[in-house]
C-alpha cells in the first residue's frame, strides 16, 4: 500500500471512461482559466496596475450573488506572477476568524509583524506602523467581508480608512454578496471621496457564459462529446434563468453524468445477461462493441435532473401517494379543510386537533392524543409543508401552511378518502 | 461565609479553595500548587472531567489492587502505575489532552450471563434492541446504492464534494451512511479502492458549534487543543496542497445544531471541500428536508450543492420486514402481532425505533404473563401503553370539585364562544353547576387552588394566580374528553 502511494497519478488502476473523466472535471474546485469573466478580470487588473504605477492607495468592493466567480477571479490574480514582485499579497477569509476584532491578529500573523502587546489595539498599532513604512505595496483581500459587520462597525471603518492613512500604500479589496453593503453599513465613507471604495459588481452568469464554461471544462479533459450542445443549452438556460450560480450548474452537470453512468451500467448488466445466452465469439465481439460506444447524455436525462432539483411541487403528489403516514395525511386534510372554509386563518394546534378528532371519529379511525399529535405536526414540518410558530404552550402553537393551498388541495383530492374529508364541512363544528 | 468570601482580602485565596473542593473526595493532592491553575479546562471534552480521571489515581488504584483480586483492577490503573511516580492532576490532564491515556470504564466484577442459558423470548428481546444494527439494512437498498455511488465516485476521482441527507427521525439515515462507509473501508483494505480517512462529528454532542474543530482535529491526531488552534491547524491542512494526501470523508450528523447566527462553522466545513488541496468529502445529515433554503445563508446553500437524498418514512410493509429480519427465524412473535405493530407505527410516523421499542415492550409483557410467544393481545397492550392517551384517566381520577371546575370551564367556553375564559366567568358557572348538583361550592380562594392544581397537571392552561378573578383560563383537553370521561364515570 505504501509503495504505490508515492505516485498518486498512476494509482487508479482501472482505466477511466469518459463519464468518469467528465464527472471529475465538473467539480467546483478552483480553476486556472475563467471563461465568462474576462471583462471583470481586465477591470481588476487595470485597477491594480494603475494603482501600482501611481503608487497610491485604493479600495475596492466586489459584490455579487454566490457562485458568480468573485473569489475565483481574485485568487487567480493573487497567483499572478506579474504582481508577485511588486505587491505583498494577503488573502483573509473573514469567516475563519474567531471574532470580529481578531481580524487584526490574523493580519499581523499573515504579515509576520511583531506587535508590542497581546491586545487588539497593539495589533492594530503594529499594522498601522507597518502600513506607514512598508517597502512594498500591500494587496489585502478580505473575503466574505459582511462577517465583519457589527452594530458600531468600528472594525470595518478602521479597515476602510487605511487607504487614506498618510503614507500608506495599500490596495484593499472586500468581497461580499450584497450589492449595497458599503452604502448601508458604511455611510460615513460617503462624506470623504478619497475613502469611498470603488464598486464592482459581478452579474450572474448568462446562458451563453455557462455554456462556455462547460465547453472549456469538458474540452480540458477531451470529453466534449459527452454533452451534446442541445443538452448544454437546456441546462444553461434553466440555471441562468433561476440563479446564474455556476456551482449549481456544475453540480447539475455532474449529476447528469452520474445518472447517465448509472443507467449505462444497468444497461450493460442487462446486456451481459443477454450475452450469456449467446454463443462464444459473437458474445465477445458484441461486448467489445458495447464497451467502446459512449452514449452522450440525453435531453430527457437533463430534464429529469432539473425537474428533480427545481420542481418541488412535482414530487408532492407521489410523496403523498406513497410515503406519507395516514395520520399525517389526515392532519393535513383537516388543515386544508379549515383553511378553505374558515375566515380565520389563524389556526392553533388545539383548534386543528379538535377538527382532526372529529374527522377521525367520523371515519372510524383511532385519533391520536394531543401530545402525539404535536409530534406528528412536527414531523410534517420537517418536510417544509408547514411552519409552526412556537408559543408558550403546545396547544397554542400556530400552524401555518407553507405550500400553496390550491396545490396541496389538488394533490390531496386524488384519493377517495381524502376527497371526502375535504368536502366534509360538518367536521368543523360550526 | 459568603460574606467573608466576598471581601477582597479573602478573594485572593479563592483559587485554592476551589481547587480543594474539586479534589476533596479523593484526598490526593500532596504537592502544593504554585502559580495559577490551568485555565484551559473549559476546552475539554465532556468525557474528560477531572473528577473521573482523579478517581483512577495511582495511589487509589494501588490500594485497590492490594485489597481485591488482581483480575478486577481496572485496566487503566495498571497503565497508570507503570509510570514511576504518581502523577499530579495537572500531569494527568496533560496526558489526557495529548491522548496518551485512553479513557476506560470500570469492568463489572461478575461475568455476563451466557447466551445458551437465555430463553427464546429473551433472545428475541435482545435482537430487537435499537442498538443492534444489522449488517445490511433491509428496505434501504436504493439509498445505499445512491450514497455508495456518490462516495465511491468521489474517492476514485480524488476530488471533494458535499452531500445532504435528510429524513424524519428513525428512518435509517445514520445507519445507512455508516454502513456505506464500512463497506468502502473494507474495499479499500482489499486494495480495490484508494485508501481514505473517515471522520465523524455529531452536532448534538458538541457544547458549542466551534467545538466541531476540536473534535475533527482530535480524530485526526488524537490531541485535544483549543478550538482556535484546532481551526488554524485544520485550515492549514486543508488549504495547503500536500502530496500523498488521502481523501477524507467527514460525516456531519445533526447539521442544524451547527448553525449559529454567523454560520461560520457550517461555512468552513462546506468551504474546505471546494479547495482542490483538501480532497474532503462532507456528508451532512439532518431532519429537515428544506434546511438549506430555510436556515442557511445563500452562500452556504450554494456550497452545499444539489446532491441531496431524502429518506422517506417506512411503510407498514417495510417495518414488518425490518422486525422479521431482526427476529431471524425465531418463533417468539406471531405474524399478525408484528403486522399490527407495523401498521400502527407506519400510520403515525414510520419510525423504526418506535416499532422496535413497542415490540420489545410486548416481549416484556409476554414475559410477565409467562407465555413463550407474543400474541396480538400483548401487542395491543404495549401499544396502549406507548401510544398513550392518559387524559381521560386523569379527568376521571380528579376530585369531585375539580371535575365540576373542568365542566364549568367547558360550559363557559360554549357560552361565550371564545376559547379563553376568565376565572370570574368560570366561577359563576361553578356556582350554577354546584347548585344544580346540590354540593356546597368552595370559596373563590379555594377554587383558585383547584385551578392551580389543574394547571400544574396541564389539564388546563392558567396564568399565575396573582390576579385572581381576572386570570385567564384555557382548556388544555378537548371538551369532548371531559364529557366522555365524566359521563362514562356516571354509568359505572
Amino acid at each position: 500500500q505504501q509503495q504505490p502511494q508515492s505516485e498518486p497519478e498512476t494509482l487508479p488502476s482501472p482505466p477511466r471512461n469518459k463519464y468518469q473523466n467528465a464527472r471529475r472535471v465538473l467539480n467546483s474546485a478552483e480553476t486556472q482559466n475563467l471563461p465568462g469573466r474576462e471583462e471583470q478580470l481586465l477591470e481588476l487588473r487595470e485597477f491594480f496596475t494603475s494603482h501600482l504605477e501611481s503608487q497610491s492607495s485604493g479600495s475596492l468592493y466586489v459584490s455579487g450573488q454566490p457562485g458568480t466567480g468573485k473569489t475565483a477571479c481574485l485568487s487567480l490574480l493573487l497567483r499572478d506572477p506579474a504582481f508577485s514582485k511588486r505587491l505583498q499579497r494577503v488573502y483573509i477569509n473573514c469567516t475563519s476568524i474567531a471574532s470580529v476584532g481578531a481580524v487584526y491578529k490574523k493580519l499581523c500573523a499573515e504579515l509576520q509583524l511583531k506587535p508590542n502587546g497581546r491586545t487588539e489595539r497593539d495589533h492594530l498599532e503594529a499594522i498601522q506602523r507597518h502600513l506607514r513604512s512598508a517597502k512594498r505595496m500591500l494587496l489585502l483581500v478580505l473575503d466574505e467581508i459582511d462577517q465583519l459587520s457589527t452594530s458600531r462597525q468600528a472594525v470595518l471603518y478602521t479597515i476602510f480608512e487605511w487607504p487614506a492613512l498618510p503614507g500608506a500604500r495599500i490596495l484593499l479589496v472586500g468581497i461580499a454578496n450584497s450589492l449595497d453593503l458599503t452604502d448601508r453599513a458604511l455611510m460615513r465613507l460617503n462624506a470623504r471621496c478619497e475613502l469611498k471604495p470603488r464598486l464592482m459588481h459581478f452579474p450572474p452568469y448568462s446562458k451563453q457564459q455557462i455554456v462556455e464554461i462547460f465547453k472549456s471544462r469538458l474540452a480540458e479533459a477531451e470529453v466534449l462529446d459527452v454533452f451534446p450542445p442541445v443538452t448544454l443549452q437546456l441546462l444553461a438556460a434553466k440555471v441562468s434563468a433561476i440563479s446564474g450560480d455556476v456551482r449549481r450548474a456544475l453540480d447539475i452537470g455532474r449529476r447528469v453524468v452520474e445518472i447517465a453512468e448509472q443507467q449505462k451500467r444497468d444497461g450493460e448488466k442487462e446486456f451481459n445477461m443477454k450475452a450469456l445466452e449467446l454463443e462464444g465469439k459473437d458474445a465477445v465481439e458484441a461486448k467489445e462493441k458495447q464497451a467502446d460506444t459512449l452514449k452522450p447524455v440525453q435531453v430527457t436525462q437533463v430534464a429529469a435532473v432539473l425537474n428533480k432539483v427545481y420542481g418541488a411541487s412535482q414530487n408532492l403528489e407521489e410523496d403523498i401517494e406513497a410515503a406519507f403516514p395516514l395520520q399525517q395525511k389526515l392532519m393535513l386534510c383537516s388543515l386544508v379543510l379549515m383553511l378553505r372554509n374558515e375566515r380565520n386563518k389563524d389556526i392553533s394546534m388545539g383548534r386543528l386537533h379538535e377538527v382532526y378528532r372529529r374527522v377521525c371519529s367520523k371515519r372510524n379511525i383511532l385519533a391520536l392524543d394531543q401530545a402525539e399529535f404535536a409530534g406528528t405536526v412536527d414531523l410534517v414540518e420537517t418536510r417544509g409543508i408547514l411552519r409552526i410558530i412556537r408559543k408558550k404552550e403546545p396547544r397554542l402553537h400556530k400552524v401555518l401552511l407553507q405550500w400553496d393551498e390550491g396545490e396541496v388541495h389538488a394533490a390531496l383530492s386524488d384519493k377517495q378518502l381524502i376527497a371526502s374529508i375535504l368536502s366534509d364541512t360538518a367536521c368543523l363544528g360550526k | 461565609s459568603r460574606l467573608a468570601e466576598g471581601t477582597p482580602r479573602r478573594s485572593i485565596h479563592l483559587s485554592n479553595i476551589v481547587e480543594q473542593r474539586v479534589f476533596k473526595d479523593d484526598d490526593i493532592i500532596s504537592t502544593p500548587k504554585r502559580g495559577r491553575p490551568k485555565k484551559s479546562v473549559e476546552d475539554e471534552d465532556d468525557d474528560y472531567t477531572p473528577k473521573k480521571s482523579v478517581q483512577k489515581t495511582p495511589t487509589r488504584s494501588r490500594r485497590l489492587s492490594t485489597a481485591t483480586k488482581p483480575a478486577t483492577t481496572p485496566s487503566k490503573g495498571t497503565t497508570a502505575t507503570s509510570a514511576a511516580a504518581p502523577m499530579t492532576p495537572s500531569q494527568k490532564m496533560k496526558k489526557i489532552r495529548a491522548g496518551e491515556l485512553s479513557p476506560s470504564m470500570q469492568q463489572r466484577t461478575d461475568r455476563p450471563v451466557k447466551d445458551s442459558s437465555k430463553s427464546q423470548l429473551q433472545l428475541a428481546r435482545e435482537q430487537l434492541h435499537v442498538s443492534v444494527v444489522p449488517k445490511s439494512l433491509p428496505c434501504r437498498e436504493r439509498e445505499f446504492e445512491n450514497i455508495y455511488a456518490f462516495l465511491e465516485g468521489k474517492i476514485q476521482d480524488q476530488c471533494g464534494g458535499c452531500m445532504y441527507v435528510s429524513g424524519v427521525p428513525g428512518t435509517g439515515k445514520t445507519a445507512t451512511v455508516t454502513g456505506v462507509i464500512r463497506t468502502l473501508q473494507r474495499l479499500s483494505k482489499q486494495n480495490e479502492l484508494p485508501a481514505f480517512e473517515f471522520l465523524e462529528i455529531n452536532g448534538m454532542r458538541l457544547t458549542e458549534p466551534r467545538q466541531a474543530y476540536v473534535q475533527i482535529y482530535k480524530q485526526l491526531t488524537g490531541k485535544t487543543v483549543s478550538w482556535e488552534h484546532a481551526h488554524s491547524l485544520l485550515e492549514k491542512r486543508f488549504t495547503t496542497p500536500a502530496p500523498r494526501r488521502v481523501t477524507t470523508v467527514l460525516l456531519v450528523d445533526e447539521l442544524d445544531i451547527l448553525c449559529n447566527r454567523r454560520q461560520d462553522v457550517v461555512y468552513n466545513l462546506l468551504d474546505w471541500p471546494t479547495k482542490s488541496a483538501a480532497k474532503l468529502v462532507v456528508v451532512t445529515i439532518a431532519n429537515t428536508m428544506d434546511l438549506p433554503e430555510r436556515l442557511l445563508m445563500g452562500k452556504v446553500t450554494s456550497r452545499l450543492g444539489l446532491t441531496r437524498l431524502t429518506f422517506q418514512p417506512y411503510t407498514h410493509k417495510q417495518l414488518q420486514e425490518i422486525v422479521t429480519a431482526r427476529l431471524g427465524g425465531s418463533e417468539a412473535f406471531k405474524g399478525e402481532a408484528v403486522q399490527l405493530v407495523a401498521r400502527k407505527v407506519a400510520a403515525v410516523s414510520g419510525d423504526a425505533r418506535r416499532a422496535l421499542d413497542i415490540c420489545r415492550r410486548a416481549t416484556e409483557i409476554a414475559d410477565t404473563a409467562s407465555v413463550k410467544c407474543v400474541t396480538l393481545l400483548h401487542v395491543q397492550q404495549a401499544l396502549a401503553e406507548m401510544i398513550a392517551s392518559a387524559k381521560v384517566q386523569a379527568i376521571k381520577n380528579c376530585s369531585r370539585l375539580e371535575q365540576i371546575f373542568l365542566q364549568a370551564v367547558a360550559a363557559e367556553v360554549t357560552r361565550t364562544g371564545v376559547e379563553e375564559t376568565t376565572f370570574m366567568g368560570v366561577y359563576t358557572q361553578v356556582e350554577t353547576i354546584a347548585a344544580f348538583m346540590g354540593v356546597t361550592l368552595p370559596a373563590p380562594g379555594r377554587a383558585l387552588r383547584l385551578c392551580a392544581t389543574l394547571g400544574a397537571e396541564r389539564l388546563i392552561i392558567s396564568e399565575h394566580s396573582r390576579n385572581d378573578l381576572f386570570q385567564k383560563i384555557l382548556l388544555n383537553v378537548s371538551a369532548d374528553d371531559i364529557h366522555y370521561a365524566l359521563r362514562v364515570g356516571e354509568v359505572n
